[in-house]
């Protein structure tokens, strides 16, 4: 048991990030952190899709003079890019959204946002 | 006509150029934009009534945008569930043209911004119809994505008070649930090397990866659940859909919501092909969240004086049905709540409009205060009326038939138990629209103003009228949609011996 999860320690490192950033949303009463927390739970999900793609000594899979297989998978990085992509602009909506909150009510902590409701 | 193979990426990019240029075309006039919308929504509807017309004469096809064969390339695929575009236009289609007066009427929206509006609507529409005619597991992640965060824009634009605050609550779990369904695909990509879901399907079937099989299923399925709304998690919902500006609610509870059941059939065709797991366990936990999404999505709605706000609970309620006629597995039951996606996506979708109309009207949007509208508004009401009788389940109405479907498997899996709570839901759903009923035509006024308004506009009575008597008519030709629907079900369910 503990042998499988040390062989596969950079899929644990990923799901323990992951839930490190479930508890900050939960956990965290101000919706910056909030959004922090969200970051968090993106950055372990893209590095588990990247890690996917290792090969063990694999080279960079481009082409040309002296390139030699096995190579790395490019797929994942591609996946990643598109999924950072998708992060920037859900970040970005949350910000704008936490500022618009911020000028109507005078503040982003959460519990005092209930009281107000 | 309709074999000329291009349909299938037209109805994707058509909306998603249409909600590129939509700011462009209207910088000179503004006004140009609903028309805009309205056109590029005409063109993506003929797309998708070419695609049903196809795939009810061949069966399924493929579409290899490039030519790149699958597994290498990204594979469109057009099955009988993929139909749901035919209802995603018309309801599209409809709601552009019910924005046209009362986004104009927001009040919280800049009148420079409307173009936005729009073209956040035809992102949405394209997002969803990229959703249900994907093969290919990351791009189904990515049309969620597109789904999801025109989604959250589109709940806060009516500025009112919380609307932010509502919009947050939305991405904050929306988000969530699309990285679990991130990781999920991620998970399956390590263990089959593919993306393609007939070729998941092919290489999950006798592989020696269960674990990571079970797993990916799981963050799969609570990722969808969560966009379907299912009952222990469906708490962005109420405030989401009931201060998003009414043709919005209409989309957002009629299509976006059925999309995470979309998704779940999707896992049910790789699954059950692949045959790795027995899936009976994940039908039980369907079975019972279902069902308690019909009891308690019913029982809080009864309790609500806002009129949009009961509504989004009966969407809870709704989805319930749905989930549980997935989970039990039987022809009757997949038939049914397959069929109860198209067919609650109209009765909704009349819903939202019809308390649009009355909202636009009155300004008013509480049962109290909306009290003998029905003397001053009689087609939006009875429109509003009708779509109440239809969610019920009584027949001859689109209700009905689902609902029935849905019983008759309940009691074909032998769960008579799971048989009697849709009724118990059914009842009280009854409740809340009776006193709805009531309110609009036998109570006495309690606002002088009700009694000084005149019918809604054209442009809103249209749609609604329209989808008050696809209500009726789906109920009358309701053989229709289930013969339809039922290959792709048989298909669905053919690998479990049923």
């Amino acid at each position: 048991m503990f042998e499988a999860l040390w062989d596969n320690r950079d899929y644990v490192a990923a799901v323990v990030l992951f839930c490190i950033g479930l508890y900050v949303i939960i956990a965290k009463d101000n919706l910056i952190k909030k959004l922090l927390g969200l970051n968090i739970m993106e950055t372990a999900v893209f590095a588990f899709i990247v890690t996917v793609g290792v090969v063990d000594g694999g080279e960079p899979p481009i082409l040309g003079p002296g390139a030699t297989p096995p190579y790395a998978s490019p797929l994942p990085h591609a996946l990643v890019l598109t999924g950072i992509v998708v992060a920037v602009s859900t970040t970005a909506l949350a910000l704008s959204l936490i500022i618009r909150i911020h000028r109507q009510c005078g503040t982003i902590e959460a519990d005092e946002l209930r009281e107000m409701e | 006509m309709y074999d000329w193979p291009h349909w299938l990426i037209v109805v994707i990019v058509a909306p998603l150029l249409g909600a590129a240029l939509t700011p462009v075309v209207s910088l000179g006039d503004r006004r140009v934009a609903p028309w805009w919308a309205l056109g590029v929504m005409t063109v993506t509807s003929v797309a998708a009534v070419m695609l049903v017309m196809r795939v009810s004469a061949e069966g399924p096809f493929s579409y290899l945008p490039g030519g790149w064969r699958p597994p290498y390339g990204i594979e469109l695929r057009f099955d009988e569930f993929s139909a749901s575009v035919i209802v995603i236009c018309l309801i599209g289609w409809l709601a552009v043209l019910f924005s046209l007066r009362y986004i104009e009427w927001q009040p919280g929206m800049a009148k420079a911004r409307v173009p936005y509006y729009y073209a956040l609507l035809l992102l949405n529409l394209g997002g969803m119809n990229g959703f249900v005619v994907t093969g290919d597991l990351f791009n189904l992640f990515v049309f969620l994505e597109i789904l999801s965060i025109s989604s959250y824009a589109l709940v806060a634009v009516s500025g009112e008070r919380i609307a932010e605050m509502a919009a947050f609550k939305y991405l904050l779990m929306g988000a969530i649930s699309s990285l679990l369904v991130l990781f999920a695909v991620g998970v399956i990509l390590s263990v089959t090397g593919t993306l393609n879901m007939a070729d998941v399907a092919r290489q999950l079937t006798g592989s020696a990866h269960a674990t990571p099989a079970v797993f990916a299923l799981g963050m799969f399925t609570v990722g969808f659940m969560v966009k379907a709304a299912l009952f222990p998690v469906h708490i962005w919902l109420p405030d989401a859909h009931a201060i998003a500006p009414s043709p919005v609610s209409a989309i957002l509870s009629g299509l976006v919501v059925k999309m995470g059941i979309v998704g779940m059939v999707r896992l049910y065709q790789i699954y059950n092909t692949a045959g790795l797991i027995d899936l009976r366990a994940l039908n039980e936990v369907l079975i019972w969240l279902g069902a308690l999404s019909i009891v308690m999505g019913a029982f809080f709605a009864i309790f609500q004086d806002d009129i949009k706000l009961m509504l989004a609970y009966s969407t809870i309620s709704n989805i319930g049905y749905i989930v549980m006629g997935l989970g039990l597995s039987t022809h009757y039951s997949v038939i049914g709540g397959v069929v109860h996606v198209f067919n609650h996506a109209l009765i909704k979708a009349a819903l939202f409009f019809a308390a649009g109309a009355l909202i636009y009207r009155t300004g008013l949007r509480t049962l109290t205060a909306l009290r003998g509208i029905g003397r001053t508004m009689p087609v939006t009401c009875f429109a509003l009326s009708i779509g109440a009788i239809s969610i019920v389940g009584i027949p001859p109405t689109a209700g009905f038939l689902c609902k029935w479907y849905i019983a008759l498997g309940a009691f074909e899996a032998d769960r008579p138990l799971f048989g009697f709570a849709l009724i118990f839901g059914a009842l009280f759903i009854f409740i809340y629209y009776i006193r709805m009923v009531n309110a609009f035509y036998f109570q006495q006024p309690t606002r002088p103003e009700v009694l000084e308004v005149s019918e809604a506009p054209a442009s809103m009575l249209v749609p609604t009228v329209l989808l008050a008597a696809l209500c009726l008519i789906m109920g009358i030709l309701g053989r229709v949609p289930l013969a339809f629907i039922e290959p792709g079900a048989t298909r669905l369910l053919a690998p479990l011996g049923g």
